[in-house]
């Protein structure tokens, strides 16, 4: 029997994370997006086993401040993407991102550049056209109750962005998926062993 | 912001276009590490040998002797440890449906082989740039549509 | 015609009775007739035997007298003769008196009279001999003049009597009589005309059936003739009675001389092709069991051996209880061979075109590859040694490129060209605007940079292939575009009207037949009236590819779309003014 899943992947990442550390009897507490606190002393060998352990599930503990303002930067621009309709930042992304991560713009956006080679405008682009992409396979909303949704201010605006990032029209692209699941609901997996 | 270059791998029957490929990819700013190979047999002869290291992206060529590039494709998506393998079709020809047909097979990229050197260099390194941020930034890689 | 024989039989009957009622009446009437004749005759006998008696009477007396006046004994023979006389003629009355006793009494009455006067009339005789004395001659003859009064008066009465004896028998006779000739004449008269209606509504059916007949003749030998012409025949099966018949022409077609054998099924399948023989067998089976029938095909081996085709079809026909059904076989022999070597040629054709659709296909692939690397080799060359070379090697690289560019776009129309045709395509209901709209986006980036304005009429919905249209306006506009004024705003104008063929003599059609007429004018460059014709060959162009980059098959490739279409494509051209592009679609 076949059927289609969806997976909220913050719960499923927070819930690995919780088990990892429960089993591993530590004190913690969760901050945040992908902020960890343990308060309690810790080894290095400690370190390299959670690292170890978190790896197999693509939990990566980042390390340098870099990394760890990059990684910032992108959780306040998916926080900002994923904002309900209701209550847009009325501020703009450049504001939004200092305001929240006390840096200059200028900074922060050099500084992600350089590390990522996107710039903030394209990965923002970029986020907003993943969140379209999981509202069109995952609701039943149509094109132009997504456009809304994500504050473009038509559809044809919506469209177009939708196409210069990914090459297709948010139509094809529903089409595709549609077909895509029936040629899965045919054909059986095969497991290939190693 | 990489630890690891990204490896890509291509497959294709033509000697210009991998020539095209690896001199394209010097010019990446995003460190990579690229192999190629020559028809669809070699390709999943090398996927299946455990010994190899898997790429992070394949890019595949459509039109290969022995085995097609759609064949190698419909093949690889029944594989399950080569579920995060990234796909590229690359390819001279593409009318809708067979970019259509590739998206629904399961590829995550088409590209159409550009015949200036510029665009394929603009071309390739948006695609491993995406596919980056696929790899880090937590996307789901079955969302991962992208044509050019 | 149950009516009808009834009918007859009615007629025949009433006339019978009324032929018989005839004959008796007349034969009563003649018997009446008779006996008052006979009574009549009766009649006058008693009559003359009375008046006889009268002058019997007279006679004697007569006699009498002369022998009193004369003393001649000669008188006296009448009347001695006359006395024999009446005694005959006493006994024929009493004959012919039997039945009637008044008569008789009467008579007996007059017979004592005479006899008294014959006494009177001896006496008197002996008066004269003297032999009797008692009497005068005076008185006697005074008495016997008063006896004859009174036997004239008797015979009178009796005259009278007999005559009213006979009025009464007279009237009674009369009275049957008088009816007869008129109930015979109205008889007659009714049957007389019942004789005539019958004849003519016999008559009349007569000449229908004959001329029924006749047609049934006629209709029985055209079907003849028809089966023999059109090499068909027909079978009879009545299944209630299971009498099969099978049209003289079944056996010809099989090869044989009609009637030469029996007519069944097992008969008729001895010359079915032993390979079909099942697909008759169940036809039959199924004809029995469900009453139903379809057409079937098959094989058949004539007398002569050779092989023939033949269809059968069939229907029941229900009449009055009975089922029948009519077969019709038919011999297709040659349109079976025409289809076969039609269907083969089709097949061979098909084939052919996906080979050439094919080889197109492969062949522009196969042209483009070369083509492309170098494209991308030069591109290669001119970004990493860009800085070494001079500016006449980068000119001569520009050169190639183009050159090439030129190339592959060739190739990429020719195959457009090639593959713009009607086979395998689906017509389908589209709305020309919507189409029209699709080519304006695509073509968006073009029209924005050549700042042009474009306005469009309301399009019908036709049926057409909507790629191809597309494809059409796309040629058209771009057309437009590429050759418009150098400065100056480009203005492009979509026109549409429902005309009539025979208004427009450049259709050369003289039918009412309506089409749509759309035009794409422009204000651009226009061009020479002249060559209106020639631009919509292939490869013809009007400039030079420095002027204008073209491969001159953009205008072939629309003149295919419009034909594929069964329409028809005009170009007027004003050099230095503009250029209008006429196509005509019918309108259904």
């Amino acid at each position: 029997m076949k059927f289609i899943i969806q997976i909220d992947i913050n719960i499923v990442g927070k819930k690995l994370l919780q088990e990892h550390l429960d089993q591993m009897q530590l004190n913690y507490i969760l901050r945040g997006t992908g902020e960890v606190e343990i308060n309690e002393p810790f080894s290095d060998d400690k370190l390299n086993e959670l690292t170890l352990g978190l790896k197999k599930y693509g939990i990566v503990i980042i390390e340098d401040e870099k990394s760890i303002l990059i990684q910032k930067i992108k959780d306040a621009i998916i926080e900002m993407v994923y904002m309900d309709e209701n209550s847009p930042i009325t501020s703009g992304m450049p504001t939004f991102l200092s305001d929240k991560l006390k840096y200059s713009y200028g900074y922060l956006s050099n500084l992600f550049s350089s590390f990522t080679y996107t710039s903030i405008e394209n990965f923002t682009q970029l986020q907003k056209i993943e969140r379209s992409k999981y509202l069109i396979i995952n609701t039943a909303l149509n094109i132009s109750e997504i456009a809304w949704k994500l504050n473009y201010s038509s559809i044809a605006h919506f469209s177009n962005q939708f196409k210069k990032v990914t090459g297709l029209t948010p139509s094809t692209f529903q089409r595709i998926i549609k077909k895509r699941r029936q040629v899965q609901i045919k054909e059986p997996d095969i497991e290939t062993n190693s | 912001m990489q630890n690891d270059s990204i490896y890509v791998l291509l497959a294709d029957d033509d000697e210009d276009d991998r020539l095209f490929f690896k001199v394209a990819f010097e010019s990446i700013k995003i460190k990579t590490l690229v192999k190629t190979v020559n028809d669809g047999v070699e390709l999943m002869n090398y996927l299946v040998d455990n010994q190899n290291k898997l790429p992070h992206i394949l890019f595949l060529d459509l039109n290969m002797p022995f085995k097609s590039g759609m064949e190698c494709l419909q093949e690889i998506k029944k594989i399950d440890y080569l579920k995060d393998v990234a796909i590229a079709i690359y390819s001279t020809s593409a009318s809708e449906q067979e970019i259509e047909d590739a998206f629904v097979n399961g590829a995550n990229v088409y590209i159409k082989k550009p015949h200036d050197f510029t665009t394929l260099k603009k071309f390739l390194e948006e695609v491993i740039t995406i596919n980056w941020h696929y790899l880090t930034s937590g996307l789901n890689r079955d969302c991962f549509l992208l044509s050019l | 015609m149950n009516k009808y024989t009834f009918f007859l039989k009615s007629i025949f009957i009433i006339s019978l009775f009324i032929l018989l009622f005839i004959s008796s009446i007349s034969y009563k009437h003649a018997s009446s007739l008779e006996t008052s004749a006979d009574l009549l005759a009766h009649s006058y006998k008693i009559q003359i035997q009375l008046h006889q008696l009268q002058s019997y009477v007279k006679d004697a007396e007569t006699g009498q007298r002369g022998y009193i006046i004369t003393r001649d004994s000669a008188f006296l023979s009448p009347y001695f003769n006359s006395r024999s006389k009446i005694n005959k003629s006493f006994a024929s009355l009493n004959n012919l008196t039997i039945n009637q006793p008044e008569l008789q009494k009467n008579i007996e009455q007059l017979r004592k009279l005479i006899d008294l006067r014959f006494i009177l009339l001896l006496n008197s005789l002996e008066i004269m001999t003297g032999s009797k004395t008692d009497q005068s001659l005076d008185e006697n003859m005074l008495k016997g003049t008063e006896l004859m009064n009174d036997i004239q008066l008797k015979i009178d009465q009796l005259v009278y009597l007999e005559k009213t004896i006979f009025n009464e028998h007279q009237k009674k006779y009369d009275h049957d009589i008088t009816f007869t000739p008129l109930i015979t004449l109205i008889s007659l008269t009714f049957t007389l005309i019942m004789f005539i209606l019958s004849f003519i509504k016999i008559n009349k059916d007569l000449i229908k059936l004959m001329n029924s007949n006749e047609e049934l003749l006629i209709s029985t030998e055209s079907i003849k003739h028809a089966e023999i012409i059109g090499e068909f025949c027909i079978s009879i099966w009545n299944i209630n009675t299971n009498k099969l018949i099978y049209s003289d022409n079944l056996y010809r077609l099989l090869g044989c001389e009609p009637n030469s054998f029996k007519p069944s099924v097992k008969n008729y399948l001895k010359f079915v092709h032993p390979d079909d023989r099942h697909i008759v067998a169940n036809g039959v089976d199924k004809l029995l069991k469900k009453h139903d029938t379809y057409t079937r095909l098959y094989r058949v081996i004539r007398q002569d051996g050779q092989v023939r085709f033949f269809r059968s079809i069939g229907k029941f026909i229900e009449n009055h209880g009975q089922s029948t059904h009519i077969g019709v076989i038919q011999d297709i022999t040659p349109e079976h061979i025409n289809n076969s070597t039609l269907q083969e040629k089709n097949r061979e054709l098909e084939l052919s075109n996906q080979e050439l659709s094919s080889f197109n296909q492969i062949a522009s692939h196969d042209l483009q590859e070369p083509l492309r690397k170098i494209q991308t080799f030069i591109s290669l060359i001119k970004e990493s040694e860009l800085s070494g070379m001079s500016k006449s090697d980068i000119e001569y690289f520009d050169r190639i490129q183009n050159s090439v560019t030129r190339m592959r776009k060739l190739i990429d129309d020719l195959l457009l060209f090639s593959r713009t045709n009607k086979t395998d395509k689906i017509f389908e209901e589209s709305d020309l605007n919507v189409l029209l709209k699709n080519t304006l986006l695509e073509l968006s980036e073009e029209i924005e940079e050549k700042g042009a304005h474009i306005e469009s009429a309301q399009l019908p919905v036709l049926k057409v292939i909507p790629f191809q249209i597309q494809q059409l306006f796309k040629n058209l506009i771009n057309n437009s575009l590429k050759y418009s004024k150098i400065s100056g705003e480009q203005m492009i104008k979509i026109g549409c009207e429902k005309i009539a063929a025979k208004d427009y003599p450049i259709l050369n059609m003289e039918s009412e037949k309506k089409y749509y007429k759309i035009t794409v004018a422009d204000s651009g460059q226009g061009f020479e009236q002249q060559y209106a014709e020639q631009i919509f060959t292939i490869f013809k162009r009007l400039h030079t590819s420095d002027e204008y980059p073209g491969t001159g098959i953009g205008l072939s490739i629309c003149k295919r779309i419009v034909e594929n279409h069964s329409g028809f494509i005009f170009a007027e051209g004003k050099s230095g003014i503009g250029a209008t592009f006429s196509i005509f679609f019918p309108a259904e």
